[in-house]
């Protein structure tokens, strides 16, 4: 995965915000498409081939910030300003959630294991001994992998003294973990939506960015501009993505134009308390284990490539899905918007019918930058009782779902746990052996990204930098001192 | 020792610079040697105002190392300017 501070993110992030501080001023439609000539002034040293095709990359970035599908919808002749009155007139789905572009992608060769210069063609040779289909020759006082033979097993990496063997992987395919990257016939990126389980990690792992979010932002910024009765649910991964402690995010978000907020937290209370007494039957019945359900990629995971898992996956709905229930209890006409780190969630709230919008905190960055919104300079606004399911907070945190069904769960009622850090394709490949090797655990808490919510594709901060600025449970001295510097002077 | 004044360092928090990379240098205790953090007086401070300076030719994150602006600030360079100031 890619660092999470690279151009790539800078520019994009430039581009989103540009986009709504125009939308906001109301010369989005007037301006559009000078932000490509903007952005990318004619004095830049081109990262890409050129400056123009640098712009050209921004007007495709536009196209997918405004809710376009890029691989259908792309009409060179159209004006980007035509694109922007279309999305005034009708919103566009939420999914499909990811879109590629095409003329972005390096086309990178298969992946490969290469010798380098490091190679010293030592007397031990170990390379030529661990590799399982002899396809190391040495010639010129050096090694050399024969291509053809290799399995790409990673042996002589691994046993090189001189660590003169390099992997050079393809980024977007070795981030997936089920195989739906390909290349097409051309050579280019092509998504295969009947094995994606839209985790998003492929969109975070092209250097090339040929793998983007279509976004459905302006359906949100459109309510924003009527003043629509809306409501912010966020989920808990939050804490620690802005500048500012929970309630001033709160208070931002009401800043931002949004009528109420609710944590999804609250939600998740509801969700444990529906496991801990799924568990408990369960476990009297003695049917073995069962896994949590609130992450939307591991359920699409379970419905594409692990069918046998389907009973297996506890009955109760998500915390997204519990609270927009909330949310819609308190007020029958409310638009309901959830705010979180993920992108398959997405695909839950259009199956879902009760959200009317999906953000990620990277768009709402985009939002509170364009909106002039300083988080830290708000008011610390009240977050009510939260007693009941502050705990739930944890939620965002991998171990932390488990730990919280653990706490409602009856007295007396010993619960093991197995957790599921995070899918790659060694994790998914393991996840296939238990329909024949059934985990030996009550509870097995799946966590589709590594770390827990707070490493998703939609973050801010990364993780270690959020880790430390929630809660105050984790507290070590670096922690003081952070806290202190981002409390707003008196 | 002692007679020489700190080094006075801010560092921009505002949304803005937070979030295109200026989060990372709240882990300044990490990464700044310690001599060098010693020699410094960090403080947060909500806006320098750069980003709504047209003149200013960098972008953010924004860091003022005693009432000089510094633009698209990243541990590495951040490192580098304190050690510069510290030892000056």
């Amino acid at each position: 995965m890619l660092e999470l501070n690279n151009q790539y993110t800078t520019i994009k992030r430039q581009v989103h915000t540009e986009v709504l501080k125009q939308f906001f001023q109301d010369t989005l439609v007037q301006n559009v498409d000078k932000i490509p000539i903007q952005l990318i002034p004619k004095q830049r040293i081109p990262t890409r081939c050129c400056i123009y095709k640098e712009r050209a990359m921004v007007r495709y970035r536009i196209m997918a910030f405004l809710g376009f599908d890029i691989e259908r919808e792309d009409d060179e002749m159209k004006s980007l300003s035509s694109y922007v009155q279309e999305i005034m007139e009708e919103d566009k789905p939420l999914s499909p959630l990811l879109t590629t572009i095409s003329t972005a992608c390096s086309s990178c060769p298969p992946d490969r294991y290469m010798i380098s210069d490091a190679c010293r063609g030592c007397f031990a040779r170990p390379c030529l001994s661990n590799c399982p289909k002899d396809c190391i020759t040495f010639s010129g006082g050096k090694a050399h992998i024969d291509e053809s033979r290799c399995i790409r097993c990673g042996k002589c990496m691994e046993v090189c003294p001189f660590h003169a063997v390099v992997h050079i992987p393809v980024p977007c395919e070795q981030a997936c973990p089920v195989d739906a990257v390909k290349k097409n016939e051309t050579g280019y990126v092509e998504i295969d939506w009947d094995r994606c389980i839209s985790c998003g990690k492929c969109a975070i792992s092209c250097p090339f960015g040929a793998i983007v979010e279509r976004s459905t932002i302006m359906t949100v910024a459109k309510k924003l501009k009527n003043r629509d009765h809306m409501t912010a649910i966020i989920a808990p991964a939050i804490e620690g993505q802005f500048p500012g402690t929970l309630a001033q995010i709160k208070h931002a978000l009401l800043a931002t134009g949004f009528t109420s907020v609710i944590e999804v937290s609250e939600g998740a209370h509801e969700t444990c308390l529906h496991e801990a007494e799924e568990l408990a039957s369960r476990k009297r019945e003695g049917t073995g284990f069962m896994t949590t359900s609130c992450c939307s990629a591991y359920m699409t995971l379970v419905d594409k490539h692990l069918p046998f898992l389907e009973n297996r996956r506890s009955s109760a709905l998500s915390p997204m899905a519990y609270t927009a229930m909330l949310a819609k209890e308190r007020n029958k006409d409310t638009s309901v918007i959830f705010i979180g780190p993920c992108l398959a969630k997405k695909d839950e709230a259009a199956s879902l019918g009760t959200i009317d919008g999906v953000l990620t905190f990277s768009e709402l960055a985009s939002l509170f930058v364009a909106k002039d919104i300083d988080v830290r300079e708000m008011d610390a606004t009240d977050l009510e009782d939260v007693s009941r399911f502050e705990d739930c907070r944890e939620f965002a945190l991998s171990g932390g779902a488990a730990a919280c069904v653990n706490k409602r769960a009856a007295i007396g009622d010993e619960i093991s746990f197995f957790p599921v850090n995070g899918i790659d394709r060694k994790m998914a490949r393991v996840m296939k052996t238990w329909e024949k090797r059934p985990v030996d655990a009550d509870l097995v808490e799946v966590m589709c990204c590594e770390g827990g919510c707070i490493n998703g594709p939609g973050v801010v901060v990364k993780p270690s930098v959020a880790l430390r600025l929630r809660g105050g449970n984790r507290a070590s001295s670096p922690v003081e001192a952070m806290r202190a510097i981002l409390k707003p002077k008196e | 020792m002692g007679k020489k004044e700190k080094v006075s360092v801010r560092i921009c928090v505002g949304t803005a610079c937070f979030v295109q990379g200026g989060a990372d240098l709240l882990l300044y205790q990490d990464f700044l040697d310690p001599v060098v953090l010693a020699g410094c007086d960090i403080h947060g401070i909500s806006c320098i105002s750069g980003c709504k300076d047209d003149t200013m030719a960098v972008r953010p994150p924004y860091i003022e190392i005693d009432g000089k602006v510094f633009g698209e600030m990243t541990q590495d360079k951040l490192c580098k300017l304190l050690r510069e100031a510290v030892h000056a």
